[in-house]
């Protein structure tokens, strides 16, 4: 045991001085935010303009611009943090917030309510089959990857069920969408490629609870994410239950992911690539990685949404797209500068 | 020093549907540098693994400081007992500083984070390993000695009082190596930290630790200094060959080394060796016969026979019989012919029946030709012919001269003479 002596008066962090983030990114991050945010309000299909508050048409449109970069910034951040967990978790690259089946199980759940008519019968039974059937499927994932070992199960197992299972359920959507009406059809389509119309405002702050609690998880997990990735074998050994972190993380994580898919449809990418870029920007310490990647995912999809709505209006491209199109080479340049500062090996 | 630090009392452990420790009990006191010995798979590791609580034994109990491991909390664990594995390995760009901080996370509880106490033994453990200069490069980057030596400040920054090797240090250079070692030798020293490291190296483990732990098939085949452990009379059975146990002169420093002597001789001055084996059970025998210089023959085997299909591969020359039938005339005579050229005929412990009885005349041949003679013991229990005609033929043979053998170790002995 090394010895306690605590007699040293000089400062130890500065002594030691271990760089855990780059101060200045962190700045500039910082200041770019708000301002992009900004940005957002004033786009519209007439170009860069803020309307009359005064008017009740540009209180209108300002309260619809303000709602739908709310949803923006909360299922962008619930996509980024939960990508950013997986990755962790599984020690994957390839991992993100889907990868466990939770777009499979909520396209199943929303698929079946939209056909069978639920949805037009009752509105909200919409997110509430997609989140409810993403929880269910996690479980399934789980339960399927864990037997065969004891405790929990491993990484390749989870990955692997979890493929499985999302194959499994894009069976079963294409099947019902094959025999689906053609107004069905569209209507799923729709959902599936995922919108940020404001969903009602009740719907929203249960939403927001769902994801800010589940962010306080992840965020209390921080440190003992980045102890896992040195593997399930070493964390155990340094006093950390890592097979509860494991459950705990992925269960707030998916939790995330389902709240974000139920209001938002299922907009890919951002859970993959956010993650990637704000490790290669800030480094791999959850500790800032997870906040900082709420802030830049929730950033990001409101700024494509802004663009969404705008670039060709009055018609709306789907926001997906615009996260593939718009963001990806962005991304891939980025990434081929500074992969290295990400992962390693 | 009195206390016992690390205690195994009757410990069955092991992973599904093989267990591995057998029965193990010992005790470690604290302050002791000990060196954990033993082949490849005897346990070392599933060892370890038990100590730390990573695999809970089947019967029996560990005890760490008096308190069983298992009732631990993982953080008070922590503190009790450090393990560096063989190799670690993060995918992302952690630097070398944020590896290290991770032994203070389980310390540092869920809502706080690190504290200025942390870091003071974040530091203190860096510069105990020489590491504080790496703090900003990327640990994956760094170099196999170098990356130990971070994982080692990681884990002294647990605070442990016993920290376990697992094999880390086998890959290093020798630099390295004695680097690792010097600075476990002082934490050992200066802070009555209990030290268990797990080696292949014997000459090294006889050098550092004060105590050797030698384990063979989950069971303590030596236990006490490394005099007593280190004897070739203990360390042949264990690893299963012939090794010198030499003292330096000058340092009296004991030197462990395999025999090689045999080796590079002309095989012209090696006997020739006539197997009859079957069923599997000639494959070693060919390959340590051709190991040591041997000229090896054998037969009658069946083709497809994993013997008859080892031979081949070993390029051991070999009479065949077809498949699954007795051994017929022909063969019989060539195998006779084979067999009169060897010096010596060794008998396997293949498993004998009505098909293969044959085999055994030509082993009475042999010796009626004066030649060696050496037949596997136990041969009753694989007789399968009628009225065990194999068991009384082996009996007749060993009362007229035959001998038996039951390890290939002194058999090879024997034979090298």
């Amino acid at each position: 045991m090394i010895k306690k002596g605590l007699h040293t008066g000089a400062q130890p962090a500065a002594l030691l001085g271990i760089r855990t983030v780059p101060a200045g990114r962190v700045t500039v991050f910082f200041v770019a935010v708000p301002m992009l945010l900004t940005l957002c309000l004033f786009l519209g299909p007439t170009g860069i303009g803020f309307p009359d508050p005064e008017t009740s048409i540009g209180k209108a449109v300002m309260t619809l611009r303000f709602n739908r970069l709310v949803m923006g910034l909360l299922v962008g951040s619930a996509l980024s943090v939960s990508g950013v967990v997986f990755q962790a978790i599984l020690r994957n690259p390839l991992a993100e917030p889907y990868v466990l089946g939770v777009s499979g199980g909520a396209g199943l759940g929303a698929t079946m309510a939209i056909l069978f008519g639920a949805v037009s019968a009752i509105p909200l039974s919409l997110p509430v089959a997609a989140f409810t059937s993403a929880v269910a499927t996690l479980f399934l994932v789980y339960w399927i990857a864990s037997r065969g070992s004891r405790g929990a199960p491993s990484v390749y197992s989870l990955i692997l069920s979890g493929v499985i299972v999302s194959a499994v359920c894009s069976s079963l959507i294409m099947f019902l969408v094959s025999t689906a009406s053609v107004e069905g059809l569209h209507n799923v389509i729709w959902w599936m490629l995922g919108n940020l119309q404001p969903a009602p405002l009740q719907q929203r702050l249960v939403s927001a609870l769902f994801i800010g609690s589940g962010f306080a998880g992840v965020w209390l997990l921080a440190s003992r994410l980045n102890a896992l990735t040195l593997g399930r074998e070493m964390a155990h050994y340094q006093g950390i239950n890592a097979d509860a972190v494991i459950m705990g993380g992925l269960l707030f994580a998916t939790l995330t992911a389902a709240t974000a898919v139920s209001i938002g449809g299922m907009i890919g990418f951002v859970g993959l690539i956010v993650p990637h870029v704000t490790r290669a920007m800030f480094g791999p310490d959850h500790r800032w990685l997870i906040p900082l990647s709420a802030i830049g995912g929730g950033t990001f999809l409101a700024v494509c949404d802004a663009c969404a709505r705008t670039v060709i209006a009055p018609v709306e491209v789907p926001v997906g797209v615009v996260t593939a199109l718009a963001g990806g080479p962005f991304f891939l340049l980025i990434l081929q500068r500074k992969m290295k500062h990400a992962w390693i090996g | 020093m009195e206390n016992a630090a690390l205690t195994f009392d009757r410990v069955k452990a092991g992973y599904k549907g093989r267990i591995v420790l057998d029965d193990l009990s010992f005790q470690i006191r604290e302050g002791e540098f000990i060196s954990l010995i033993g082949p490849n798979g005897c346990g070392k590791s599933t060892l370890l693994k038990t100590a730390a609580a990573l695999l809970k034994p089947v019967e029996g109990s560990v005890c760490l400081f008096g308190k069983n491991v298992r009732s631990m909390r993982p953080v008070s664990r922590a503190r009790h007992i450090g393990v560096v594995p063989q190799k670690v390995e993060s995918p992302m760009a952690y630097t070398a500083g944020q590896i290290v901080m991770n032994g203070r996370t389980a310390a540092s509880g869920l809502l706080r984070g690190l504290r200025e106490a942390d870091y003071v033994v974040i530091e203190r453990s860096m510069i105990y390993t020489d590491v504080l200069y790496l703090k900003d490069r990327y640990f994956m980057e760094l170099s196999g000695g170098e990356q130990q030596r971070v994982i080692l400040a990681m884990v002294l920054a647990q605070e442990p009082r016993i920290i376990m090797l697992d094999e880390s240090i086998s890959h290093l250079d020798i630099n390295h190596r004695y680097e690792v070692l010097r600075i476990l030798k002082r934490i050992n020293r200066e802070q009555q930290m209990t030290v268990v490291l797990v080696s292949h190296d014997l000459s090294l483990s006889a050098e550092v630790a004060d105590r050797l732990i030698l384990m063979d098939n989950g069971r303590i085949a030596g236990d006490g200094t490394p005099e007593e452990v280190l004897r070739p009379d203990i360390l042949d059975g264990v690893y299963n060959c012939e090794l010198r146990v030499q003292n330096d002169p000058l340092t009296g420093a004991i030197h462990v080394s395999g025999i090689f002597e045999g080796f590079n001789d002309s095989p012209g001055k090696h006997k020739t060796v006539h197997v009859v084996a079957g069923g599997g059970t000639g494959i070693e025998l060919y390959r340590r016969f051709a190991l040591y210089g041997f000229r090896v023959t054998t037969g009658v085997l069946n083709k497809m026979d994993s013997d008859a299909e080892a031979a081949q591969a070993l390029g051991v020359d070999a009479v065949l019989e077809k498949p699954f039938s007795a051994v017929g005339d022909e063969p019989y005579r060539k195998a006779a012919e084979m067999a009169g050229k060897a010096e010596v005929l060794v008998v396997s412990d293949a498993p004998f029946g009505p098909g293969n009885l044959i085999n055994l005349r030509l082993a009475e041949e042999a010796l009626a030709a004066g030649k060696e003679v050496w037949i596997a013991g136990g041969i009753a229990e694989r007789d399968y012919t009628d009225g065990k005609q194999a068991a009384k033929a082996a009996e007749k043979l060993i009362a007229e001269g035959a001998r038996t053998w039951t390890n290939l170790r002194d058999l090879m002995k024997n034979l090298k003479g």
